[in-house]
């Protein structure tokens, strides 16, 4: 009798069919198009951009997932050389660097048609061009270069990140909210004259409410994560997050879906279940994940690494008060600036931290989760996700005696990635985790 | 009247003597050497031997290449770019894509009506260059000129994943050691650095007719991988080495030619054959 | 010892180019206080209008970085990290504070890792929007507002509107004169090179606006008068990209035969081309000149919204069009765009310009380099050829 090899991750049941409605979504979009439905090409803006697409009826597709999409499947390649061959610099974003090359095969090659070897089924031409304003600079910069390939209108929602001391009063806080509020106010008026139709304000009041509603579910999977041994590993959580912050599809359903995966992490807590077969390493990941490589995490489970939380601008938006909010716009401006970009201030000024979006936050969850290291991935072509990693190595050690591991790569490009390299690393690793938890226990820290 | 250009390559230093219809005299070809400062003067010597030319006799002299600013008996030192434009285009009146790859860099030149339009050039990274194929060759324990015919027995060449030179040379002995052909290693390799440049050129909007010179262009697998990647027919002259001396030469007689034309003095200066000091 | 007279016009100019901290080392000792910043959307008037010295710091490309490393990954911008490097190496014990504003992602990041590793009395970071949009305007002149007050709050004094407007005045001054010693570029040969403008433009960057406006004055004058001329040269070039704080590139270009005539650069153009107009509300104007009147690639900007579709040579042309006035009233005949290595902002913007420039008929080159000595060599060939292109 042939013994099964019991997979080293133990991947959540519930997962699964979230992830089959996020593939849905992909060729739903392409089949809308080819209907003659409007497609938008959006950055993904934390909370701010898709319910208006949603309550207006146009499709989204996100060119930075669809980036991870092509680096997956291998067809990133043609891309960036693409890209290069167009004059593009070759250090640019990995995501940036595909939309580009797909964008000119697209236009200049296939007339304007989903180019027959793009996977998934390719990203339709679009409508419109939603950019960003914060996160980082390729956000806009990417998709202005698009107009050399499309003349397709474009949008950049502002997304203002003060210093942490700068950031911490009311009066900051309200003046920043009402400058993204009187943003999507604006954006909703440019969608309307694109498009020739209103927007249905009870429509995205309706979305708003319900993607908040999943995003509280998914605030209290993430906290559930705390648990040891922690229930939950990140390639769940990855393949899941896109769920509460991009609306497609139905909300009502997708929020089922949620609950059932909160009801299983729940489940798995009470009785104590591991993510991993077992749990020797509690570690954090930051930011970016190898999505090409993703059985690293695999080959790492079965030496007991459970990650068990993640930073970057898709960690679930912290619950706040909305009380006596009624505008839909500025629900969503609040949840973006207060839920996500500047949830953590408090905390960080408290701490004497300067870094209150980034760095801080690795700070927090090393503690909440009680992490016996991070695993820190600074991407060749990323400066936003990457910067500032060194540093956020140094103030864990510092603070906290956490080590991280820092192992190099890239977002698309294969080759810049050596998973045998990273392996023998992580292994070196465990060494330096063992020894400072020891050191901490000296220091009468909690973990 | 004769002209005389002088191209000192990173790896290879070339001098070639024209006379005033173009017609070549004397074409001389020699590794340059750590001493290529001392060089130029003697492989000037030889070339001048082989035309049965005294030194006063060559009306211009143009240098080119890296080592350019060491070559004092020049009257003018004009980039291998624009010279390797002017000789590519003496030989193939038509040519609009110009690619050589050297020892130690690679350039593509856009060409229109025989004059340099645009170019695109790498000279910081070895992949790409005949510097990548050395280090390659070595690992395989074969000599670089033997590489084009080797590869073109394969029918499956493998894929060389790494972008950089030294990690491909990794690449190169895990094949071998997991038993894989020679010559599909080669082609493999041939591909790489084909892909590479072919990459860069294509920021200047490849169209025919194309030509492709430098040391790596006698390597027909690499000429072959080159032909693939941009799907047009690649010519090759007959003495890949030349053409920046020859464009050098070229431009010395065009320069005089012109001057005389206009009833000018031909703009040089006082010049000896001597070599080239340190501190001039 | 004997007193040496004090330097005036080209020679003042070139002490302190070489020796930038020089003035504001006296002036410390005298008893000012000396404000470092980067980039150039710190809001220099506020700082002048406090009597602050405004102190513009830039890297240093001949010195190799080292503490940098301990902080910032080598694949960023290495003019940032040599800034850096030198703060960490505690080039400046001058300064009494700090000011750094949202130029781009590594500058956003490296403000917060600075204000970590080197301890100030004063240090704001300044959110600037990425839009040009009228809410991003409201938005940027509260946040100048919450600039003006820290250092309110630091000096223990207060911003008159008056006070303000002297400064916007004097300012305004500078980049009037700077309008001025760039005119003198615009004969064939220019009367002043663009070594030497550069050289100017660092020197004004470390002095107060009112003592720049005087050194101004004297190299005007100076230039006016000066018999030997530069040689004439067919190419007539503008340079653009980002941040140049050394002269090395620009003498590589102008000993290769080429005149540097013009140029879009932080340290030249977008530092002083724009002025603040004097509002009712001194506020307005200074955030509308920051955010708009800086034309910068950080800076989100395109043709009004058109939601008919999008016109990409409307938009090249109101991005760039700017750039036709320098062109034409400098007789600009070719421009080398240039970039430090990593520059996201600038890499970007590359073929947009370049197609712009195409629209124009003019050409152009790029060079990349990574703020090294060393990396400077190779760009001559490059330089080189593009001229010979130019023919």
């Amino acid at each position: 009798m042939v013994q099964e090899k019991k997979r080293a991750i133990n991947r959540l049941q519930t997962m699964r069919p979230i992830r089959a409605e996020i593939d849905e979504t992909y060729k739903a979009n392409v089949e809308a198009s080819k209907a003659g439905n409007p497609i938008a090409w959006a950055m993904l803006t934390i909370w701010l951009g898709d319910a208006i697409f949603h309550a207006m009826d146009i499709g989204a597709t996100y060119p930075e997932s669809y980036g991870a999409v092509c680096a997956a499947s291998g067809a990133a390649q043609s891309y960036l050389d693409r890209s290069d061959e167009e004059g593009f610099p070759t250090h640019m974003c990995g995501y940036a660097r595909n939309c580009i090359g797909y964008a000119a095969r697209m236009m200049k090659d296939c007339g304007g048609e989903i180019p027959p070897e793009a996977p998934m089924g390719g990203m339709p031409k679009p409508a419109v061009l939603l950019s960003r304003g914060m996160s980082c600079d390729a956000g806009f910069k990417w998709f202005q270069a698009l107009a050399r390939y499309m003349d397709t209108p474009m949008w950049t929602l502002e997304m203002p990140i003060p210093g942490v001391k700068e950031g911490l009063s009311e009066e900051v806080r309200e003046r920043n909210v009402a400058f993204m509020t009187k943003e999507l106010r604006d954006f909703v008026s440019f969608m309307e004259s694109v498009f020739g139709r209103k927007m249905d304000w009870d429509k995205l009041s309706q979305t708003v409410q319900d993607l908040e509603a999943i995003g509280r579910v998914w605030y209290e999977t993430s906290e559930l994560r705390k648990a040891i041994p922690c229930p939950m590993h990140s390639r769940d959580f990855w393949t899941c997050m896109s769920g509460p912050s991009t609306p497609t599809g139905d909300l009502k359903k997708k929020l089922k879906l949620y609950q059932d995966l909160y009801e299983e992490v729940k489940d798995r807590v009470e009785n104590k279940v591991s993510a991993v077969v077992q749990e020797k390493y509690r570690v954090g990941f930051t930011e970016l994940p190898p999505w090409h490589s993703l059985k690293l995490f695999d080959t790492l489970a079965e030496r007991g690494w459970n990650f068990v939380v993640e930073t970057w601008g898709y960690h679930p938006a912290v619950p706040i008060d909305l009380t006596g909010v009624n505008d839909p716009l500025e629900r969503l401006a609040r949840i973006s600036y207060s839920g996500l970009t500047t949830s953590c201030f408090q905390g960080a000024a408290q701490a004497g931290e300067y870094m209150g979006f980034l760095g801080y936050p690795n700070l927090k969850y090393a503690e909440e989760y009680k992490l016996d290291g991070f695993f820190l991935h600074p991407l060749l072509s990323c400066r936003a996700a990457s910067a500032h990693l060194w540093y956020v190595q140094d103030r864990l050690m510092q603070k906290l005696k956490v080590p991280s591991l820092m192992v190099e790569g890239d977002i698309v490009d294969v080759r810049m990635f050596d998973l045998a390299d990273a392996l023998k690393k992580a292994e070196a690793f465990e060494e330096i985790m063992d020894h400072y938890k020891e050191v901490r226990k000296k220091e009468g820290m909690e973990w | 009247m004769y002209f005389a250009g002088v191209d000192i390559g990173s790896t290879m230093t070339k001098v070639v003597i024209v006379d005033e219809d173009g017609e070549l005299c004397s074409r001389i070809v020699g590794p340059t050497g750590a001493e290529h400062r001392r060089l130029a003067n003697r492989v000037m010597e030889e070339a001048l031997k082989q035309a049965n030319l005294p030194f006063n006799q060559i009306s211009y002299v143009v240098a080119t290449g890296y080592g350019r600013v060491n070559v004092p008996f020049a009257d003018r030192q004009i980039t291998e770019l624009s010279c390797h434009a002017k000789g590519v285009s003496s030989l193939f009146p038509n040519v609009r894509i110009a690619i050589d790859i050297g020892g130690q860099d690679a350039k593509g030149m856009k060409i229109i009506n025989g004059t340099l339009v645009d170019f695109v050039m790498n000279d910081k990274c070895a992949a790409g260059t005949g510097r990548f194929l050395e280090v390659v060759s070595d690992a395989l324990g074969i000599k670089v000129e033997d590489l084009g015919s080797i590869s073109l027995r394969s029918t499956n060449k493998v894929k060389i994943s790494s972008v950089c030179t030294i990690f491909a040379q990794q690449e190169v002995v895990s094949y071998l050691s997991e038993g894989t052909p020679l010559e599909d290693i080669v082609a493999g390799l041939h591909e790489a650095i084909a892909g590479r440049v072919v990459r860069m050129v294509k920021r200047l909007k490849i169209e025919p007719d194309v030509v492709l010179t430098g040391g790596v262009a006698k390597n027909i697998g690499v000429v072959k991988a080159v032909r693939e990647n941009i799907g047009l027919e690649v010519l090759v002259p007959e003495d890949p080495l030349l053409s920046g001396a020859l464009g050098a030469a070229i431009l010395g007689k065009e320069t005089v030619l012109k001057a005389l034309a206009k009833g000018e003095l031909i703009p040089k200066k006082e010049r000896r054959l001597e070599e080239a000091t340190f501190f001039t | 010892m004997p007193v040496a007279e004090e330097t005036k016009g080209l020679s003042r100019v070139k002490e302190l180019y070489q020796d930038r901290p020089q003035r504001v080392k006296e002036l410390k000792g005298e008893g000012r206080k000396v404000i470092g910043y980067l980039c150039i959307y710190p809001v220099v008037e506020m700082m002048t209008a406090l009597d602050l010295v405004p102190y513009r710091l830039f890297g240093d490309m001949r010195e190799p970085i080292t503490k940098a490393d301990a902080c910032l990954p080598p694949m960023v911008c290495p003019f940032l990290r040599s800034s850096l490097d030198l703060a960490l190496k505690d080039k400046y014990p001058f300064l009494d504070g700090m000011v750094m504003a949202h130029i781009c992602d590594v500058g956003e990041r490296m403000a917060h890792i600075w204000r970590t590793y080197v301890d100030y009395p004063y240090f704001y970071f300044m959110d600037v929007p990425h839009t040009t949009h009228k809410s991003a305007l409201d938005m940027f002149k509260e946040e100048i507002k919450g600039f003006q007050k820290s250092l309110e709050s630091f000096t223990g004094k207060e911003i008159s509107a008056e006070k303000l407007k002297q400064a916007i005045r004097v300012h305004n001054d500078q980049r009037a004169l700077v309008r001025e010693l760039y005119d003198l570029r615009k004969t064939d040969p220019p009367l002043i090179t663009g070594t030497e403008v550069l050289q100017v433009m660092v020197a004004l960057a470390g002095i107060p606006v009112g003592e720049g406006n005087e050194l101004l004055r004297d190299v005007i004058n100076e230039i006016k008068q000066r018999e030997e001329k530069s040689p004439k040269q067919a190419a007539r070039l503008l340079v653009w990209g980002s941040v140049i704080d050394d002269v090395s590139l620009i003498e590589i270009i102008e000993n290769a035969g080429a005149n540097v005539v013009m140029d879009d650069i932080c340290v030249g153009t977008r530092s002083h081309w724009s002025e603040v107009e004097l509002t009712p509300d001194p506020l307005d104007g200074i955030a509308y000149r920051y955010l708009v009147g800086i034309k910068c690639p950080r800076t989100f900007r395109e043709a009004a919204l058109d939601p008919k579709g999008k016109n990409y040579m409307a938009d090249l042309e109101n991005r760039f069009g700017y750039l036709k006035d320098y062109v034409r009233g400098w007789n600009v005949n070719g421009v080398i765009l240039q970039s430090v290595r990593y520059c996201d902002t600038h890499g970007y913007e590359v073929p947009a310009v370049r197609d712009y420039l195409n629209s124009l008929g003019l050409p152009s080159v790029y060079l990349e380099h990574d703020y090294s000595q060393s990396s400077l060599a190779p760009l001559r060939t490059r330089i080189e050829a593009f001229l010979e292109v130019l023919g």
